[in-house]
């Protein structure tokens, strides 16, 4: 159970940094790192299928997406600075309404959880990557390698600049 | 996964990942491990297929299902065509080198799996690195249309991704399995679930739109126009078609459109293929831009392939696949020659183009031979994949697809007669004043391919062989 | 070596030397042409005595087979066609308004030649091929007899109208043949065809156009009156008078009775066709104001009574038709070359200018005055006997209108030669025409010949009826006649009438055109309605051919211009400016807006999976 609040806390951590780093590169992280945490969540609870697709299409391909695609329009942000202060506001907010869902959450998921289906299959985190999906990890360490290289590629014509 | 193409992409993800570092003091090795990757991979499957024992069995001796050894080749081929040709493009000192190319082998790693995935799942991650690197890949030169570009081919093929994650969800919920064997025996029994069909269909409807096939073509034209020269051959040659059309050739096989059992699918996608076929051409008509009008014409001719996949008898598939080898060959020649005439000349506007034929004789001709190769001239190996697709369609009792096909395939050359007369022919133009001809090694890539384009014409007895075993092997 | 090739391949052989002659050379042509001819003849009488054997030449192995039959008929004919070659070669030995004299001998051989292919041949495919060559040659004899635009001119009529039914004649032979399944016409009349059914029909009237057309009957006689002012003498004896008519009639007499059984319709139709032509044509010559063109018109309007005869379809109709044919070409040959005779001596054939030149060229009167009686009908010259065979044939078919219009005929075609006659050879002598002298021997000679012809054809009518036309028959296949020489019975009498009326009419005709000869058809020229109808066909209102060049042509060309304009623009026009209207269509949709491209891919999402979905 600490382990899951663990996980969740993380979870929520990650994701509040992400949005509000200042640097794209560590804000991508962060998200990759939510998906992460998110899909360790998953394993935990015996989903190890949706838990591989999390890493698969988060961890790896939005977060790269989401560096490609926001690295070209760089430029345009750099010669608007945005206001952040409303951004600050934001952990604020956040423990406001976890507050508030520490009071009225668990009796909806108690309710959801009435209603779970079995679904078969399972086991290790392991065994889930290794045994069924083997071939998209090597998709995800190409997809890393592309990320790398779309980051080596893209930016050094932005910091010349 | 197929074990036995797995080096091809491993060994170029290791020279990716090792350029960088060798680069780090000599930009030219980058270079120089590009094209050796590239070249032992490609001599590597030119042994594996063409040995004169393997030629002399039938083709009998090819490991796996042939298909995606073929399509290895291409890709290595186009590959290899467009790191040789960028190593003498790209100016000296251009900040990301290294990273260009191991973007592109990263690119030939991701279209390699692509093409040896037996999976859904694998497949879609597969493709979207295809699509991760193509977009840093367009704006290698960082110009404003690249970024245009980029940005389009980015948004406007996010619907695909979309729709075959949700595809591949309604799948696993409906088959419970992923790979394309389940899929194969769950469309083989007498009646497939509808779920099963309506997921296969969006998957397929995913990769229509990452090949461009009218109405999702709108990408296309911009990416391929404001692309990085040598980029956009590689793009338009191989990327487009390995991250869409290989896909649905794949679907058409499994779904079985031939017996009748996705009909209406069948039926919409010759729709859409014969759709592209008229409106790729048509608009391709009124270019002024070479690469534009090049662009449009990668849509009509991927409307033939689609057309066919769509048709999906043996004979249909045969030409599709061989309409898919050809258009790599033609159009990255076509792409390539637009990136010599953009060096040499300064500009693709075929407005102030014209007369080139004298100063650049050799791009000029090897434009002659792949265009007519497109428009389907005999003994070049384009009249056979489009004979091949007009047979089928024929002989399928499709008169009026056969006819319509058939018609397009001379608008196609009237556009690129047009094409020609305006940028090689004709009166000399302002910008053909200054411009001599490019360097040999740019030539080589065009010339080469002009002699496969040939060679695959007059030798289309073997490759009609090994094109017969593929299309026994994965559709039987 | 067959001596049935002889006719044919010896004035090929001539023409062909011909050619590498000089032009300058004297007399060696001449000479050359002469001699071939005289030896024709000698071959074809021979040919006509004694029958040699069949010759065969197979062709396309076997499909086809060359046949050269000489059978009673074709061998008449042939001495017909080698008798007046002859004739003419040699009265064109002087002639000077006959073009190059190389040229106009070749052209004459080659005819020749061709006729008596044509006469010979058994099988259909082989007589067409003879008679479609005789078209090439009827154009160069027209457009070389002078070297000016009036003579291609009427060249090109005679060639277009000769060719259209040359056609039809082709079309027919096409269906007979594949009817009849041989072209074998002595196979074919063996087991004669039947007018029973439509092809047949068909068949029978486009073989009859292409035979009546080469006869020069209405309404394909146009382009004759025409050469006889734009070519020669010689050739108007040659071919018009003498070998179209041959030919002409011999393959309608073939056709007809030879090759199919026909019926009452057709009878009418052609006995029609023939009395017709008889009528038009004489009502055109009677007004003529020049020799030639007058007796060109007579040309025409003596095949109507040899259509006329031969449609009666008796024996004796037929015989009747068969000997005017002979006949005719005889005295219209002498008349054609009395016509040459003149204009040599006296330089013109305008019948104004002409007179009294019976004094001056008294044997080109002489043999004038016997060849326009044969031809008027008068006894006892032969025009007189196959007129009355004729005569007999209608009567006994029972259409006594026929029999008045071909005795109508007779009386305008006497009237016509009697103020012919009056103008050029008697009444006063113009004072150009004071000098005039007769033509020479030569000339002289083939005039002699053929009036004697007519004399001795007139007299013993016996001769030639039995020797020439009973065989005819027999080689038709038709029972033997009961025909006679000369008898006095209400025929002749009827013609004794003709005579005194033409008589009368021409002594009325004078004294109408105030004593002038040449106006002595006047009164009938300008009578109130005939004169409307005689300004017509000077307008040329009547002849198919001019009117289809004035204005049918310019008509189909203008719309053969607009549609292959349609065809331009529907094929050229069409295509590019709708592929020009998509293609910018399409061009302008492009435009790189990104909600645009947008909303076409979620549309086209959309639509996709609703028809994904199952709707339809």
């Amino acid at each position: 159970m600490t382990y899951h609040n663990l996980l969740f806390v993380l979870a929520a951590f990650f994701a509040v940094w992400a949005v509000m780093a200042r640097k794209l590169l560590t804000s991508a992280i962060m998200l990759a790192l939510v998906s992460v945490t998110v899909s360790l969540i998953f394993f935990d609870f015996g989903a190890p299928w949706a838990g591989v697709f999390e890493l698969s299409v988060c961890a790896g391909l939005i977060t790269v997406l989401f560096i490609g695609g926001v690295s070209l329009i760089r430029t345009e942000e750099e010669k608007r600075p945005e206001g952040r202060a409303r951004f600050y506001a934001l952990p604020l907010a956040l423990a406001a309404f976890a507050i508030a869902a520490w009071f009225y959450l668990p009796p909806f998921f108690e309710e959801l959880a009435g209603a779970k289906v079995l679904v078969s299959g399972g086991g290790t985190i392991g065994a889930a990557l290794w045994g069924l999906r083997r071939p998209d990890l090597l998709g995800q360490v190409l997809m890393l390698a592309a990320g790398v290289f779309v980051i080596k590629s893209v930016f050094p014509r932005r910091t010349e600049k | 996964m197929d074990k036995g193409l797995l080096a091809y992409l491993l060994i170029p993800l290791l020279s990716a990942v090792i350029i960088p570092f060798a680069a780090r003091r000599r930009a030219l090795l980058a270079d120089i491990l590009a094209n050796v990757t590239l070249l032992a991979g490609l001599a590597n499957i030119a042994w594996l297929a063409l040995r004169p024992s393997v030629i002399q069995g039938g083709f009998a001796d090819i490991p796996g299902d042939g298909f995606s050894l073929l399509l290895v080749g291409a890709v290595y081929l186009v590959a290899l065509c467009v790191t040789f040709f960028s190593a003498w493009f790209m100016p000296e000192g251009q900040p990301n080198r290294a990273a260009y190319y191991s973007l592109l082998l990263v690119s030939v790693s991701a279209m390699t799996g692509v093409v040896t995935s037996t999976d859904f799942f694998t497949l879609y991650v597969f493709i979207e690195v295809l699509a991760v690197t193509s977009f840093a890949l367009i704006t290698t030169d960082e110009s404003a249309g690249g970024i245009e570009g980029a940005l389009k081919y980015f948004f406007l093929t996010f619907p695909a991704s979309a729709l075959i994650i949700v595809g591949v969800a309604v799948m696993l919920l409906s088959l419970g399995s992923l790979s394309f064997e389940s899929l194969r025996i769950a469309m083989s029994a007498e009646a497939p679930a509808a779920a099963v069909t309506f997921s296969a269909a969006l998957i397929l409807l995913g990769f229509l739109i990452k090949s461009g096939v009218v109405p999702f073509h709108t990408w296309t034209p911009d990416a391929y126009q404001g692309a990085y020269a040598p980029v956009s051959a590689h793009l338009a040659g191989i990327v487009t078609k390995i991250s869409g059309v290989y896909a649905i050739i794949k679907l058409a096989t499994l779904l079985r459109f031939f017996d009748g059992r996705a009909q209406a699918l069948s039926e919409m996608l010759m729709f859409l293929g014969m759709l592209s076929i008229a409106v790729g051409a048509l608009a391709a008509l009124r270019q002024t831009d070479f690469k534009r009008m090049l662009a449009f014409s990668s849509i009509s001719q991927v409307g033939y392939i689609v057309l066919a996949a769509g048709l999906g008898t043996p004979l249909a598939v045969m030409g599709a696949v061989f309409h898919l080898i050809n258009h790599a060959t033609f159009k990255t020649v076509l792409f390539l020659n637009s990136a010599s005439v953009e060096k040499a000349t300064g500009t693709t506007d075929m407005d102030k183009l014209g007369g080139l034929e004298h100063s650049m004789p050799w791009t000029s001709w090897t434009s002659v031979v792949a265009l007519l190769s497109t428009a389907g001239v005999p003994p070049l190996s384009g009249f056979w994949s489009k004979l091949l697709i007009i047979l089928a369609l024929w002989e399928a009792g499709l008169r009026g697809y056969a006819v319509m096909a058939l018609l397009f395939s001379i608008v196609t050359l009237a556009y690129f007669m047009m094409m020609q007369k305006k940028v090689f022919f004709g009166k000399k133009g302002q910008a053909a004043e200054s411009s001599a001809e490019v360097s040999a090694p740019l030539l080589a890539p065009a010339v080469l391919m002009c002699g496969i384009i040939v060679a695959l014409g007059l030798l289309f007895p073997y490759f009609y062989t090994y094109v017969k075993v593929v299309a026994e092997r994965i559709i039987l | 070596m067959n001596l049935i090739l002889i006719p044919i391949v010896l004035p090929l052989a001539a023409a062909a030397a011909l050619l590498l002659l000089c032009e300058r050379t004297k007399y060696i042509k001449e000479l050359l042409a002469i001699g071939a001819s005289l030896v024709s003849l000698l071959a074809a009488g021979n040919i006509f005595l004694q029958p040699p054997d069949v010759f065969s030449l197979r062709w396309l192995s076997g499909a086809i087979t060359f046949t050269l039959h000489a059978d009673n008929l074709s061998a008449f004919l042939l001495l017909a066609v080698s008798l007046f070659s002859a004739a003419i070669s040699l009265y064109s030995f002087s002639l000077p308004n006959k073009g190059p004299s190389k040229w106009f001998y070749f052209n004459l051989l080659m005819t020749q030649a061709f006729a008596a292919g044509a006469a010979l041949s058994d099988n259909l495919v082989a007589m067409l091929f003879f008679w479609e060559g005789l078209l090439v040659f009827l154009y160069t004899f027209i457009a070389l007899s002078q070297d000016n635009h009036a003579a291609r001119r009427t060249a090109m009529k005679a060639f277009l109208i000769n060719a259209a039914t040359d056609l039809c004649l082709l079309a027919g032979v096409c269906i007979t043949g594949y009817i009849a399944g041989t072209m074998s016409m002595s196979e074919i009349s063996r087991n004669k065809l039947t007018l029973d059914y439509g092809w047949a029909i068909f068949g029978y009237v486009l073989l009859m156009i292409g035979a009546v057309s080469k006869a020069g009957a209405f309404p394909f006689h146009t382009w004759i009156p025409d050469a006889a002012t734009d070519s020669s003498a010689a050739f108007m004896a040659f071919v018009p008078a003498a070998i179209d008519k041959l030919l002409g009639i011999y393959f309608l007499a073939r056709a007809s009775v030879y090759l199919f059984t026909l019926n009452g319709t057709m009878q009418l139709v052609l006995m029609t066709l023939g009395a017709v032509t008889i009528l038009v044509a004489v009502m055109m010559a009677f007004v003529q104001k020049d020799y030639k063109r007058l007796l060109s018109y007579h040309a025409v309007s003596q095949t109507g009574y040899m259509i006329l005869g031969i449609g009666t379809l008796n024996p004796v109709g037929i015989a009747g038709g068969l000997f005017h044919m002979i006949n005719h070409a005889t005295y219209k040959s002498c008349l054609f070359m009395t016509s040459g005779s003149v204009e040599r001596q006296a330089g013109t054939t305008d019948l104004s200018k002409l007179g009294g030149l019976f004094r001056a060229m008294p044997i080109t009167g002489i043999c004038f005055v016997i060849a326009a009686a044969a031809i008027s009908g008068i006894a006892p010259l032969n025009g007189f006997f196959s007129k009355e065979l004729v005569y007999k044939g209608t009567l006994d078919t029972g259409y006594t209108v026929f029999f008045l219009a071909a005795e109508l005929g007779s009386f305008l075609t006497l009237a016509s030669f009697l103020k012919l006659g009056h103008s050029v050879f008697f009444g006063d002598r113009p004072e150009e025409l004071k000098e005039a002298k007769e033509a020479p021997f030569s000339m002289l000679l083939p005039m002699l010949v053929l009036a004697g012809i007519c004399v001795a054809f007139g007299f013993g009518a016996e001769l030639p009826l039995n020797w020439l036309i009973v065989p005819s028959l027999q080689g038709m296949n038709i029972p033997n006649p009961t025909m006679s020489g000369f008898h006095p019975d209400k025929l002749y009498f009827a013609s004794v009438i003709v005579i005194l009326a033409a008589v009368i009419n021409h002594m009325m005709g004078l004294s109408y055109g105030g004593g002038k000869p040449s106006k002595s058809s006047d009164h009938i020229h300008y009578a109130p309605v005939l004169k409307e109808a005689y300004a017509m066909a000077e307008r040329r209102v009547f002849d198919l051919y001019e009117v289809g060049m004035d204005k049918v042509v310019p008509f189909v060309s203008r719309l053969l211009f607009k549609a292959d304009r349609a065809f331009d623009w529907a094929l050229d026009t069409l295509p590019s400016s709708a592929a020009g209207f998509l293609s910018g269509t399409s061009r302008r949709f492009h435009n790189g807006s990104y909600p645009l491209y947008m909303a076409l891919t979620i549309a086209g999402v959309v639509i996709y999976i609703l028809i994904a979905g199952g709707l339809k």
